[in-house]
This record gives C-alpha cells, sequence and structure tokens, in this order.
C-alpha cells in the first residue's frame, strides 16, 4: 500500500532525510565479505580501542602519570599526587564517559535502526535538546542537582519525544515525519534554553553554559554511580529491543505479519532509547553527535550489519578518545569534551547529507 | 483448516470508508485471487484480512474467532503476510532475513532452534533459494528477491497465506516463477493463498476462486471460468475487450481493447459500443428452409395471443402499405420513376428526410392473395398482436416459393406528404426509381422480376410494399444505412443501382456539408437533374464501353488520394468477402470522424473500393458504409 512517492510538502530538506534512509557506506561500497563474524571483530576492536584511549587518559597528556605509580595508586597505595588526581579525577571521568558514550551510542543506534535514517539520532530529533532545557531550566530555576536533575532530563526528553511521536504517528511514512517534527521541535527548544540563559544570573548562567557544552569535568564518583545504577536497568533491555528491531526492520506491514505489535513496540523502543540519552545527558550534558556518530560508524565496522552493542561500543570509544583529544590539543588549556565531539561530528553529518544526496540522484 | 472470512466489514483510512459492509469467506486450501482497478480497496481488503488495519465496523473471523481479539504471535502462527514492498535491512544475507520468518515462533529469549532451522531449510527448499542462502540480499535480482521474501512468509508456517500483489516489478517470466511457487505451495502443504493482483489473465490461470472487486464491493466471486467474461471486465475495469480460451492454459483470457492499436474493425465494435450492422436482406436466399418451421407455428401463436392485439400502427415498426400507381415516367434511357400513391401512406415514413430509405416491394404475388393476406394484418387500421409485429420476414418464407412472389429492396427516390404541390392525388405519394436491366431473349425484353415490373407498370397497378411506420420510425430507422454521424465532408459513391439513393441523400442533405457524390451510369441520357441544397459537388460518370466500376473507382481514387506517408496508420488488409457467396455489407451505427464515406453498387466493384479505401487509404472503418446492392452474373431487380 505504501506508495514509493516523496512527500514534496517539505521540500528539499525531506529528500535528504528521506534519502538518507538508505544508509550511507552500507550498499555500494562495501568490500567483499570479510571474517566470518564483522560484529564479533568490531566488538573486539572498539574493546580494545576503549581500553588504550583509557590508559592513555590515564597515563599520558598534559599531567602524565608513571606507569609504576599508577600500578601503585590503583593497587590502594597512597602515592602524593597521583592517587588524588587518580580517585578524584581521571578514574570517574573515564568511567562517566566509558558510561555515557555507551548510552549515547546505543540510544542513536535504536532510533536510527528503527527510523531507518542516520538522520533520526535523538540529538538531531530533539530529544536531547528536550532533556538539556529541562535540565538547565531545573538548575536555573530551582537549582537541581545529582539524581532531581537527571529525572529533570530524563523527563523532559520524555516529554519531547511523546510529542514529536503524536505529531508524526498517522499511519504512514511516520520515520521522516518524526525527523521533520523534531528538528522543528528542537529549533523551538533551542530558543527557550537561551532564553532561560539570558534572564538568569551571569554565573549560574555560565556554570549551565558549560554543562551545555557537553562536559566531563564535573564528574564525581557519585554521579558514575547514578549513571551506573540507570545503565544497569535500561541496558539489558537492548536485548529484546534488538530482536524486536530486527522485525520491526522489515517494515511495519511485515512486521505485524509477523505478530508484532507494532505500535506498541516502537513506543517501547523510544522510551528505552529517550532513558538512555536523557540519564547521559543528566550527568555530562549533551555530548554532541555522539548518538549521531556510533550507529553509522558501527555499521561501517560490521560491514553492514546493525548491532546496538558495537553501536555502543563505539560511543564509548568516541567519548574516551575525544576526552584524551579534549585535554591535550591544545596547549594551555583544557576543553570541554562536547567541543571536541562537535567538532568531529558537524563535517560528519555533512558527509552524510551530501552522501545521501549523492545517492538519490544516482540511483 | 484454517478459514478466514469477514463478516460486514467496512476499512478505511481516516474518515474515508474504502470498503462498506463487505462479507466473503476464502475457500480453504485454495488460491483465492483478488482483482479490480486501482483504487478499488483490493489491497485495503487484504491488509483488512491481515488485520493491518482494524476494521471501522464488521469483524475478519479467523476460525470463527475475531482476529483483532487474538494475540498477535497466535494468529502469526496461522496466517502469514507478504506485503507489497517489504524492507530488507542493510547487509543481511538470505538465511538471516528468512530466519526472521521465524519470529512468531520464538519467545522472548529463546533462541533459533533445530526446528526452526528447518522450517528455514524447507522454505528455501521450496522457492529454490537454496544457493542463495549465504548471499546478501541487497546483492539479488527483483525475481530472486521476491522468492526470498517468499521464502521468509513460508518459514512462517502458515496455513494462511496473503500476498499483496507479488508480481509487481518483476518481469513475465519472473511472474510466472512466483506464481509456480505460490501454486506448489498450495498444492503441496494445502495453504489457503489470498493473492492481491494487478494482471487479471495470471489472475485467471492461478485462481481457483476469483474476486472481482468494484469501489469496494464484490461484482463478482467465483471460479475464473464462471466469472471471467467481457461484460464482467467491462464492468469491473471500464475497458472493453474480448474473452477467450486462453490457448496454453484453458482459462479465459482477456484481451484488452483499447482505442488504437486495434484491427479496425475491433476498434469500430468497442468504441461505444457501435456494431457493425448485418444487412438487412441477408438471408433471403439462405434463410427459406429454417424459416419453414417458424411459419407453421404461426397461426397457433397467433390465437393464443388474440387479446393482446392492437392496431399494427400502433405497435408495429414495419408497416404493410397497399398502393396503386400514380404515375410511370422515363427519366432516363435505363430509369423508370414510377409514383406511387395509397391510403396507406399517411403512415409511411421515418424522421423528416427520406434519406437512403430503404423499402421492400413484394412483386409477382399470386392471384389467390396468400402474400396479401400474410402482410394483411401488417397493414394500418388492421389489428395484430405484439409479437405478430416481429417476424413477418420469416412467415413469409414460410408461404409456398412459386405463390409467395418476390421481394426486393427499393429506395425511396422522393416522399411527398398529402398536399405537396407536385402530388397528382390528394394523399401522400412516393416516388421510387427503377434501374431497367433488361436483356431482350428471342424479342422478349427480360430481367428481373423488379426489373420486368417496373417495365410493364401500368397507371393504377397494386403494388404492396413494406416500409416504416411513421408514428415509431425516426431517422434512425434500420432502413436507413446513411449514417455520416457529424461529418461535414463526404463522399457518395455508386453505379446505377444506387443512383436513386444518392439523389435522394442529396436532395436531403443540409447546407454546410460538402464533399464529393460520385455517380456511373450506363449512358449519358441516364443523367439526371439532381438538386441538393448542400456544397458536396456531383459528377455523373456515364460508362459507355468501359468496364462496369471503372470510372468509379478511378474517380474515387482521385476524390480520396492516399495520405502522405506517415500522416495515418494505414490500415490492415480488410478481411475478404467473397461477394459472390456472401453479401458485402459494412456499415456503421454512428460516427465522431470528420469524414464519412457511403458506396453502394454491385459487389465486385464496392469490395475493390473498399479495400482501397480501407487499406491504402488508411480510412476507419467506423466513417464508412459498403454495400453491396447487387452482385454481376446474378438476376436481382
Amino acid at each position: 500500500m505504501n506508495p514509493p512517492t516523496r512527500n514534496t510538502l517539505h521540500g528539499a530538506f525531506t529528500n535528504a532525510v528521506e534519502q538518507a534512509r538508505r544508509e550511507p557506506g552500507t550498499t555500494r561500497d562495501r568490500a567483499p565479505r570479510r571474517g566470518r563474524n564483522p560484529v564479533a571483530r568490531t566488538n573486539v576492536l572498539a574493546a580494545a580501542g576503549i581500553v588504550v584511549a583509557v590508559a592513555l587518559n590515564l597515563l599520558a597528556g598534559r599531567h602524565p602519570i608513571a606507569f609504576g605509580d599508577l600500578l601503585a595508586a590503583l593497587g590502594g597505595k597512597v602515592v602524593p599526587a597521583v592517587s588524588f588526581m587518580l580517585w578524584e579525577d581521571r578514574l570517574p571521568q573515564a568511567a562517566v564517559g566509558l558510561l555515557a558514550g555507551a548510552a549515547f551510542g546505543a540510544s542513536g543506534a535504536i532510533f536510527q535502526r528503527m527510523l531507518r535514517n542516520p538522520l533520526a539520532s535523538p540529538d538531531v530529533i530533539g530529544v536531547g535538546y528536550g532533556a538539556s532545557a529541562a535540565a538547565v531550566a531545573g538548575m536555573l530555576l530551582f537549582g537541581a542537582q545529582g539524581l532531581g536533575l537527571s529525572l529533570l532530563a530524563c523527563a523532559g526528553g520524555l516529554a519531547v519525544a511523546l510529542l514529536i511521536y503524536a505529531i508524526a504517528d498517522s499511519g504512514r511514512h511516520t520515520g521522516a515525519r518524526l525527523i521533520l517534527a523534531g528538528i522543528a521541535v528542537a529549533a523551538m527548544l533551542q530558543g527557550i534554553i537561551q532564553y532561560l540563559l539570558t534572564r538568569t544570573d551571569v554565573r549560574t548562567a555560565s556554570d549551565a553554559l558549560r554543562w551545555l557544552t557537553g562536559s566531563l569535568s564535573a564528574s564525581t564518583w557519585e554521579r558514575a554511580g547514578l549513571l551506573a545504577a540507570a545503565l544497569a536497568i535500561l541496558l539489558p533491555l537492548l536485548v529484546p529491543a534488538a530482536s524486536k528491531l530486527r522485525i520491526l526492520e522489515l517494515g511495519d506491514d511485515s512486521a505485524a505479519g509477523l505478530g508484532l505489535n507494532v505500535r506498541a513496540t516502537r513506543l517501547g523502543l523510544i522510551l528505552l532509547g529517550v532513558g538512555l540519552t536523557a540519564v547521559a545527558t543528566a550527568v555530562t550534558g549533551p555530548l554532541a553527535f555522539i548518538s549521531f556518530l556510533a550507529g553509522p560508524l558501527a555499521l561501517r565496522l560490521c560491514a553492514g550489519r546493525s548491532h546496538l552493542g558495537s553501536a555502543a561500543l563505539i560511543g564509548a570509544l568516541l567519548v574516551t578518545t575525544a576526552t584524551f583529544m579534549a585535554s591535550n590539543i591544545l596547549p594551555d588549556m583544557q576543553l570541554p569534551v562536547g567541543v571536541v565531539t562537535g567538532a568531529l561530528g558537524a563535517p560528519f553529518l555533512i558527509w552524510v547529507l551530501v552522501r545521501s544526496n549523492k545517492e538519490g540522484t544516482g540511483a | 483448516m484454517a478459514l478466514l472470512e469477514a463478516q460486514d466489514l467496512t476499512l478505511g483510512y481516516d474518515a474515508v470508508s474504502i470498503l462498506d459492509e463487505l462479507s466473503l469467506q476464502l475457500p480453504t486450501g485454495e488460491v483465492t485471487i483478488i482483482v479490480g482497478a486501482n483504487g478499488c480497496g483490493k489491497s485495503t481488503l487484504l491488509r483488512g484480512l491481515a488485520r493491518l488495519l482494524k476494521p471501522a465496523g464488521g469483524k475478519v473471523l479467523l476460525n470463527g474467532e475475531d482476529i483483532h481479539g487474538r494475540p498477535a504471535r497466535e494468529v502469526a502462527k496461522l496466517l502469514g503476510l507478504l506485503p507489497q514492498t517489504p524492507t530488507a535491512p542493510d547487509g543481511i544475507s538470505v538465511r538471516e532475513l528468512i530466519g526472521r520468518g521465524r519470529y512468531p515462533h520464538q519467545g522472548w529469549f529463546k533462541r533459533f532452534t533445530s526446528q526452526d532451522e528447518a522450517a528455514v531449510e524447507r522454505a528455501m527448499e521450496m522457492t529454490n533459494t537454496t544457493d542463495l542462502a549465504e548471499r546478501l540480499v541487497d546483492e539479488l535480482s527483483g525475481g530472486q528477491r521476491q522468492r526470498v521474501w517468499i521464502a521468509m512468509a513460508l518459514a512462517q508456517e502458515t496455513e494462511l497465506l496473503l500476498l499483496d500483489e507479488p508480481t509487481t516489478y518483476l518481469d513475465v517470466a519472473h511472474q510466472l516463477e512466483v506464481l509456480d511457487v505460490i501454486s506448489e505451495l498450495n498444492r503441496t502443504r494445502g495453504t489457503t493463498v489470498v493473492i492481491v493482483l494487478h494482471d487479471l489473465n495470471l489472475a485467471a490461470r492461478y485462481a481457483d476462486h476469483l474476486i472481482a472487486l468494484k469501489q469496494g464491493k464484490v461484482v463478482a466471486a467465483g471460479h475464473p471460468a464462471d466469472i471471467v467474461t467481457e461484460e464482467m471486465v467491462k464492468n469491473v475495469f471500464s475497458m472493453p475487450c474480448r474473452v477467450i480460451p486462453d490457448p496454453v492454459a484453458g482459462t479465459p483470457l482477456v484481451l484488452p481493447i483499447g482505442r488504437h492499436r486495434v484491427l479496425r474493425a475491433e476498434s469500430v465494435l468497442a468504441a461505444k459500443g457501435i456494431h457493425r450492422t448485418q444487412n438487412p436482406d441477408a438471408g433471403l436466399e439462405a434463410g427459406t428452409a429454417a424459416a419453414t418451421g417458424a411459419a407453421q407455428t404461426g397461426p397457433a401463436a397467433n390465437a393464443a395471443n388474440e387479446d393482446t392485439s392492437q392496431r399494427a400502427e400502433n405497435v408495429s415498426e414495419i408497416l404493410a402499405f397497399g398502393t396503386h400507381v400514380l404515375g410511370v415516367e422515363r427519366i432516363g434511357e435505363n430509369f423508370t420513376r414510377i409514383t406511387l400513391g395509397g391510403a396507406d401512406l399517411e403512415h409511411f415514413g421515418a424522421g423528416p428526410q427520406p434519406l437512403d430509405l430503404r423499402i421492400k416491394l413484394l412483386m409477382q404475388t399470386d392471384a389467390a392473395g396468400n402474400t396479401s393476406r400474410q402482410f394483411g394484418s401488417l397493414r394500418p387500421g388492421a389489428v395484430l398482436s405484439a409479437d405478430e409485429a416481429t417476424g413477418w420476414y420469416r412467415r413469409w418464407l414460410g408461404l409456398p416459393a412459386e405463390s409467395r412472389g418476390a421481394m426486393r429492396t427499393y429506395t425511396v427516390r422522393a416522399l411527398r406528404p398529402a398536399g405537396h404541390r407536385d402530388n397528382r392525388g390528394t394523399g401522400a405519394e412516393i416516388d421510387i426509381d427503377f434501374v431497367l436491366h433488361l436483356s431482350t431473349e428471342g424479342g422478349q425484353p427480360s430481367g428481373g422480376p423488379a426489373t420486368m415490373w417496373a417495365a410493364h407498370a401500368e397507371i393504377g397497378d397494386e403494388l404492396l410494399l413494406l416500409g416504416p411506420n411513421k408514428a415509431l420510425c425516426s431517422a434512425d430507422y434500420g432502413g436507413i444505412e446513411f449514417r455520416p454521424g457529424s461529418a461535414k465532408r463526404i463522399l457518395l459513391a455508386g453505379d446505377e443501382t444506387a443512383a436513386p439513393a444518392i439523389c435522394s441523400i442529396l436532395q436531403a442533405l443540409p447546407a454546410g456539408i460538402t464533399g464529393h457524390a460520385l455517380i456511373e451510369v450506363p449512358e449519358t441520357a441516364d443523367i439526371q437533374g439532381s438538386t441538393t441544397r448542400s456544397g458536396v459537388s456531383v459528377q455523373w460518370l456515364p460508362r459507355g464501353l468501359h468496364p462496369h466500376g471503372e470510372l468509379l473507382a478511378a474517380a474515387v481514387r482521385e476524390v480520396v488520394a492516399i495520405p502522405g506517408a506517415g500522416a495515418v496508420i494505414t490500415g490492415a488488409e480488410p478481411e475478404d468477402v467473397n461477394v459472390d457467396e456472401e453479401i458485402l455489407w459494412e456499415t456503421a451505427t454512428a460516427s465522431t470522424q470528420p469524414f464519412y464515406a457511403w458506396l453502394a453498387g454491385e459487389a465486385g466493384v464496392i469490395k475493390e473500393m473498399r479495400r482501397y479505401l480501407v487499406r491504402e487509404a488508411g480510412m476507419d472503418r467506423k466513417q464508412v458504409a459498403f454495400m453491396g446492392y447487387w452482385r454481376r452474373g446474378k438476376s436481382e431487380n
């Protein structure tokens, strides 16, 4: 029943959105099939990369820690200067980075796969902004912190996700409409955030601004614990989510024919994706483009097979690598990690749009 | 076996209802195919049956239970679906995709079992996709991909399988391949199959049960051989067609008739329901024997129907008119005009003008008056029953051949109502021009019965004729073969036998019509004064020593030139008519063409001109009338 006509109402951007649905780099230039199981290989490589990146964060960089000192400090000995730096700064930072990266990566991959469009990551479609707006409002208006902030961010992200879903859900072309509605809502939310920032005290506002850029510098064990607890609940849900996604991605009609309750499943997946994004956002602020990048990168590395676990690992790898770059790329100052991920992500977004347009016209 | 049925099912999108209170049952173990025009709701029906659409009213019952009241997974174990455009995830292998069909049989955390594996293997074997198992779905051709999707639906191992246009975008070989797979599935597993299909011929071939939908309603349902008819297709698709037995499968084969690229005879038949007419005189000779039986039952039928009797002029389109000769005038070397009058003629006529108005004259009736008696009931004022109004021709044929006389068809040259200034008497009068094809044998002139009658006609002679009843006939009277439709340019061509008709047509033609009238006559002395208000130029062609028809054919060629190459598609060779055995008679009932041609006369000559006009000049047969009035060597007039 679904005719392959494009919704021309929304003009050129819709084109890009629709065409981007064909994920880039998966059909055209795939190398001949490598290895027996590219997913497993990718996961191993990503895990190794994470270990290396964490080690680099701990050992190298602006204030290097000697390997011996590190082992000693990890072993529980008190090494002057090193112990404090390690336990109070670098380790919680690495833990939060890992967990948030994984959450962002998995969340992005859920949305991208469900909507069959690499543009459909939560940060692009406004879910991230929902969480941000709620968190900023909480911070500025009620001085929210810690768990309260997390819950606010969750609620904000969820509210926005449901709003977008309600706008887009009319039975047809839900994917493309969701993205367009999300982009519109995101623009609106950005306006609200800007307004809140201009209306508050400069010092409070600068804290909020720093949070909005996305940073791991405020990471503490308490926050890491909070995040870990939330993810301990959410990450296992990826297993049934993946099995439903495998059916859902055959198309709504096929999925329904196979006995999947399409609307309920889609709603469940949205809730899971929003939850992941929101809990991570509450701790680190919106780390730009992680959820957008992780899915497509994992897809390419897995020779075209999408895998939520791989996306989570790639997300974690991206954040830990970006952390190292952020603290060492400029000689005299430490950048918030969000600046680096944003700088990496923007060109990738452009590349996706250009590529999808080319594929669209070339096909 | 799983039984799927719809009860008063109403389906629609938003507020628009597409199917309204539709009820049907899908025969178990059979292949049901749903056909219909675009937008008739056939895919909607399939979606409704597959519980993808919640009904706005009514129910879909699976084994007697509402399909929406059962857990989705339970239904999915009984009912499989292949939607029109399923999407294959990127980078998925054939085996993996087919494996996803096992989803309803798997639990939340249950992995792929050996049972699942076996089902996948069976599905691949059946669809001939085993060799493709490790390939990526993206890399497959359209036909292979469709087989893989079917395999996925098969792996679901359901008793019911619904497919929405499974052959879309496939070439004909792959369409057959897909339908063969489905057929085989039905045969070997007994799966009940429901398919929505565009191709009517494939549907007729592969369906055990065909359902034709039109505007959300079931128009016909049953075995294709029973329901695929020309009327059904016309009704459902609004397209004229012919239905013949498929020489390959024996099932009905629908041959669509469009506006173009159709043999002309067929397009004539198709366009606006135009049918080529039969010569009303056909069977004059042939039908004699067959008619005798019918005539004998005549009187009994008459008696039975007496109480339904009415006056002839109120029920019968054809009346018998008793007339007598008012005047005999020699108007050319070979033409004699006979003026007939009589009280009966008050009722004679068809529309305002006697335009090519053909009537039947009864000659050589016997003294006993059998014939007059036979037609007496058809005379104005006589009483006859409604069913006597028809069948007079058969009854006449039923009379003894030696005494019934001869019946000949002539054209009315002029019809003057009572009071016309040219009338000789007080009543209505008609003129008939006779061509005297006389030869002299043994000092006595001889010829056909009409020629003989006209040659010897004297004032006061009686003549019975059959013609249209003025009260019931209009210009579309069947005896009138000149039907120019909306044509503004016309061609009239014929030999001396057609001259009276041409002259009467010319006289009746309105101004504003242009064209040519070509009349070949034996001698210069046969040229008659003809009058017309139209812009048609009249050309008389005295034959002299030329063969019959030669001058006429040459003149027609000159008037209707062969169009420049490519200007029109020249026609196919017209089918042959043996003018010695059959009567050449092809006319159309209406034409929207700007040009119309009317040709009549000796059958051999007409046949030649027909070939020229149809094949070489590329004229459409709905803009021409070809009439073989007589055949050389056969004494007619």
